[in-house]
């Protein structure tokens, strides 16, 4: 090979590297997207009497939910979720992840919410106080909510707090995953 | 070699203490009433008030007696 041709291959070889390199590193900031597996977690409740993993879900369309009580987006968004779980008798889920450090803020705002809307909190609430799951998902917002089908795969990511015209979007979704 | 070695430093970078990034879900503590410039309405007059007299504005904004910093 003449030597000019080696040092334009050699070149190149180092470039494909670097871009290599440079991929690596991006994927290490990179959090969960669509078409990703669920994240497994074992987490207890709110009331931390029951313990509660991914697969417990298996087979149901989930929307996992990160909230906190001191995050105003949050708040804004819960009476829709209570409205929405409400409609679903069967094959969809609402599980609402807190994030509060103390899990009582979560239970005080849950229990004003119950006495606003009349009926007790319908869906899952778990205690996730060291941020396991935000940070595992890489969640870029709050709140942040993924919609994870049957099979545990995430299918849509919502960053921020859905308004009412979003939940109707997503309705469309979850009888699409149903 | 040279090139990998910087982009592996640059990328090494991203973890030193000096890059620290607050994300949403770590802002439990910035969301408190406390930590708001002014959590208190009295507060923030008074501030005002303060702010007026340093800048040796005539007047007090909305609180009386201002300008000589006296009450």
């Amino acid at each position: 090979m003449p030597i000019l041709t080696q040092i334009h291959a050699n070149k190149e070889n180092t470039m494909k590297k670097i871009l290599l390199l440079i991929a690596l590193g991006l994927s290490l900031y990179a959090g969960i997207s669509k078409g990703d597996k669920a994240v497994d977690f074992d987490l207890k409740s709110l009331d931390q009497s029951k313990s509660f993993k991914q697969t417990d879900f298996k087979g149901e369309v989930v929307l996992l939910n990160l909230w906190a009580s001191w995050c105003s987006g949050c708040k804004e968004e819960m009476p829709e979720f209570f409205k929405l779980q409400k409609e679903y008798k069967s094959g969809f889920k609402i599980v609402a992840v807190s994030i509060d450090k103390n899990a009582d803020d979560s239970q005080k705002f849950l229990k004003s919410l119950e006495d606003e809307m009349g009926y007790e909190t319908p869906f899952v609430t778990i205690h996730d106080g060291k941020k396991m799951l935000p940070k595992a998902y890489g969640a870029v917002a709050m709140p942040s909510s993924y919609l994870i089908d049957k099979n545990g795969v995430v299918r849509l990511v919502i960053v921020g707090s859905l308004s009412n015209k979003d939940i109707q979007e997503l309705k469309q979704e979850i009888d699409k995953l149903k | 070699m040279h090139y990998i070695a910087l982009i592996a430093l640059l990328l090494l970078s991203g973890c030193s203490d000096a890059l620290v990034r607050v994300m949403p879900y770590e802002k439990e503590y910035f969301a408190q009433d406390k930590m708001s410039l002014s959590p208190l309405d009295e507060r923030a007059e008074q501030e005002g008030h303060i702010f007026l007299i340093r800048e040796a504005s005539a007047g007090g904004d909305s609180s009386f007696q201002g300008g000589c910093g006296c009450r």
